[in-house]
């Protein structure tokens, strides 16, 4: 077999271990690839890519579930983890991958809809921090600072809970720090119209939907 | 039975555990159980005909429960009771209630499958947005005209003097709820039914306490609703209703919806979760009477094919195993709108379901994504769920089978693209509060295809 056969043979069994939701699989494939010194940037894009459209896909069709969402996306972290390693501090943006502040907002104690666009998100390359629920609104400015988050994501799924949504750009207006994050907002009750009043930069009407705005405000391939 | 404060005491004192951990240890167990009671969903049978599953399927929703517990996501700990304690708070549970006051006083009583006991039904657009109070009164009071309901849900005026917004966990939100429940209450009585069952429900306890008030208000006579959180868990703001309706002797309905696509997985996890976690309601929120439900997390409805048989098996389970007060509710919230053909057709499905498998309907009617839309409902769609629920008493479970199965095909391909529907104002003539004549006739033919296919509609 030659270097480059080996080479696509250790990505294939990547995706695929991941695909299969085997983290420890995974950590040990990507050693591999580590010694290979295959391209990580590579691995990133192309089968770690791969890998997140097939999973958002399969749940899409409902043919896997969150569970198997979280699973492939603790394998991904640790892929990403590991690759991370290999290079040089701050070379995390050369990989492209980008990071995600996530919660639901102040008042508001749903998480299911959140917890499936946080872990789309992570299957889709996102490093992503979900805050959980009821986050006051400060917490979603300060961690986005000090995770250097590109996107706030924020969930709201009551009427009376979306002014929250508005609140956490109202702060960062008032810190002078709106233009160093894209806010995205979603949950039942949000619609696009409600994302323009309150100037938010996009939003998602499903888990689906939101991944793709994502991608679409970071600047990342679909 | 372990007391309220028992309770209490194990959700700071029971196992610390990740709530990672716990969502997927109830994926690992719901699925471990399916296969040791053989639980299998079937897409050409939306109903259980025989039985004999529903009856696994509760054991299977023991066996969870006693394993998994309920999480506390305030505390971070497992709230476990032992098997002896669980069947003594079912045990304890009432078979029967009393709800609302005078001659709309009704009993809420435990339902067999194909039983022929009354259904409580309690209607009204649920938790919508109303443009003003007048408006409000208007489609209340329209509500609670129609005999065959019991009961009215409450909304919420999404503005203070057409001018302030309403903000969960801000005074405005006491403020406004309180408000609503008033203008509930009066409507109700201009319909002549000062007595009925009237609820509401506020994004925070504060709120919701707020509303509580014999004269104005809802009253002991009502219920207050205490949700567990999807899935299995509950946070202190619910408990806190329960101690609130403890402590002021007002009936606790529960509320919990299992996922299908989330923790649960698949269709037959969700089932056992839906029992499981129904037990749950009765142990730790002290329930006696509660919603079995499901959603799936990628369709916005509650009538999915999937969701049919999930709610129905996990509501015929609790029936035909225990004696308790089951609410199924599964029409609530179509995806189509009100106003069209898919609405009546999707409401009837989760209905008929709801009823023959032996539950109340308390969860009032909305469709299921309504936004900020003011209005976003008529009286018409709580007449169609009163007569659908009355109408379906008694039925066997193969007509149902064979009615939810003639629906299924008019709706079940047109769930991600429902149609919006229309608000009040496009369907009913506002001076006599009565529908427009297109409505009606849609109404009526419906109705009339219904009763064909042997739905006792009067």
């Amino acid at each position: 077999m030659s270097r480059s056969q080996e080479s696509e043979q250790l990505l294939a069994d990547l995706k695929q271990a991941i695909l299969d939701y085997a983290e420890d699989q995974a950590e040990e494939i990507t050693r591999k690839i580590i010694e290979a010194k295959i391209d990580p940037l590579q691995v990133m894009n192309q089968t770690i890519a791969d890998a997140s459209r097939e999973l958002g896909d399969k749940f899409e069709s409902g043919e896997i579930f969150l569970p198997h969402l979280v699973m492939a996306g603790d394998a991904m972290a640790r892929v990403s983890e590991l690759l991370e390693s290999t290079l040089e501090t701050g070379s995390i943006e050369q990989m492209g991958v980008k990071t995600i502040v996530i919660g639901t907002v102040q008042s508001d104690v749903h998480s299911i809809g959140k917890d499936i666009v946080a872990m789309l998100l992570k299957a889709n390359g996102f490093k992503t921090v979900d805050l959980g629920v009821d986050v006051p609104c400060e917490d979603f400015v300060r961690q986005a600072k000090t995770q250097a988050a590109d996107v706030i994501a924020l969930s709201s799924l009551l009427t009376t809970t979306m002014p929250f949504q508005r609140e956490v750009i109202q702060i960062l207006e008032a810190m002078e720090e709106r233009g160093n994050y894209k806010v995205l907002v979603g949950g039942g009750p949000v619609t696009g119209g409600w994302a323009e009043e309150i100037r938010a930069d996009g939003y998602g009407k499903d888990a689906v939907e939101a991944v793709e705005t994502a991608k679409r405000l970071t600047g990342v391939q679909s | 039975m372990t007391s309220f404060h028992e309770i209490l005491l194990r959700s700071k004192e029971g196992p610390l555990v990740e709530e990672k951990a716990f969502d997927m240890s109830l994926f690992k167990k719901t699925q471990e159980l399916q296969k040791k009671y053989d639980i299998h969903y079937d897409t050409e049978k939306p109903l259980d005909l025989d039985g004999t599953m529903a009856d696994r399927l509760f054991q299977a929703g023991i066996e969870l429960y006693l394993d998994q517990g309920t999480y506390c996501s305030t505390t971070h700990r497992v709230i476990k009771v032992s098997e002896e304690e669980l069947f003594d708070a079912i045990e304890a549970c009432p078979e029967e209630i009393e709800l609302g006051q005078g001659d709309d006083r009704v009993r809420m009583v435990h339902r067999n499958v194909e039983g022929d006991q009354e259904p409580i039904v309690v209607a009204g657009i649920q938790t919508a947005p109303f443009s003003d109070e007048e408006m409000m009164f208007k489609i209340y009071e329209g509500c609670a005209g129609d005999r065959c309901i019991d009961g009215i849900w409450g909304g919420i005026l999404l503005k203070i003097d057409g001018r302030y917004e309403v903000v969960a966990g801000t005074p405005s939100e006491i403020y406004q709820y309180r408000k609503t429940v008033e203008v509930l209450r009066k409507a109700v009585a201009a319909a002549g039914r000062p007595g009925m069952i009237t609820i509401n429900n506020a994004p925070t306890c504060s709120a919701t306490i707020a509303m509580f008030d014999e004269q104005r208000g809802l009253r002991r006579s009502d219920y207050m609703e205490s949700t567990g959180m999807s899935e299995m868990k509950v946070a202190y703001d619910d408990l806190n209703r329960s101690a609130f309706a403890l402590a002021h002797g007002v009936p606790i309905h529960g509320t919990h919806s299992s996922v299908i696509g989330g923790f649960s997985g698949n269709p037959e996890g969700a089932a056992i979760t839906a029992v499981a976690a129904s037990l749950g309601l009765v142990t730790v929120h002290k329930a006696v009477c509660f919603r079995c439900g499901t959603v799936d997390a990628r369709i916005k409805s509650r009538v999915t094919r999937k969701q049919l048989w999930v709610a129905g098996t996990a509501i015929q389970a609790l029936n035909r195993s225990t004696r308790l007060i089951v609410d199924g509710t599964i029409g609530d919230h179509p995806a189509a709108g009100p106003g069209t053909k898919q609405y009546l057709y999707e409401s009837a499905a989760g209905h008929i379901v709801s009823t023959v498998m032996g539950a109340h309907s308390t969860e009032g009617t909305r469709k299921f994504v309504v936004g900020t839309t003011c209005n976003y409902g008529t009286p018409l769609e709580s007449r169609w769920m009163g007569e659908v629920c009355k109408a379906a008493v008694g039925m066997d479970l193969r007509t149902a089978d064979r009615i939810v199965g003639y629906l299924l095909d008019k709706y079940e391909n047109s769930l991600t693209n429902a149609p919006a529907g229309e608000t009040y104002e496009k369907l009913y003539d506002m001076k006599t509060n009565a529908p427009l004549p297109h409505y009606q006739r849609l109404y009526d033919e419906v109705k009339k295809e219904l009763k064909e296919l042997g739905l006792d509609l009067q």
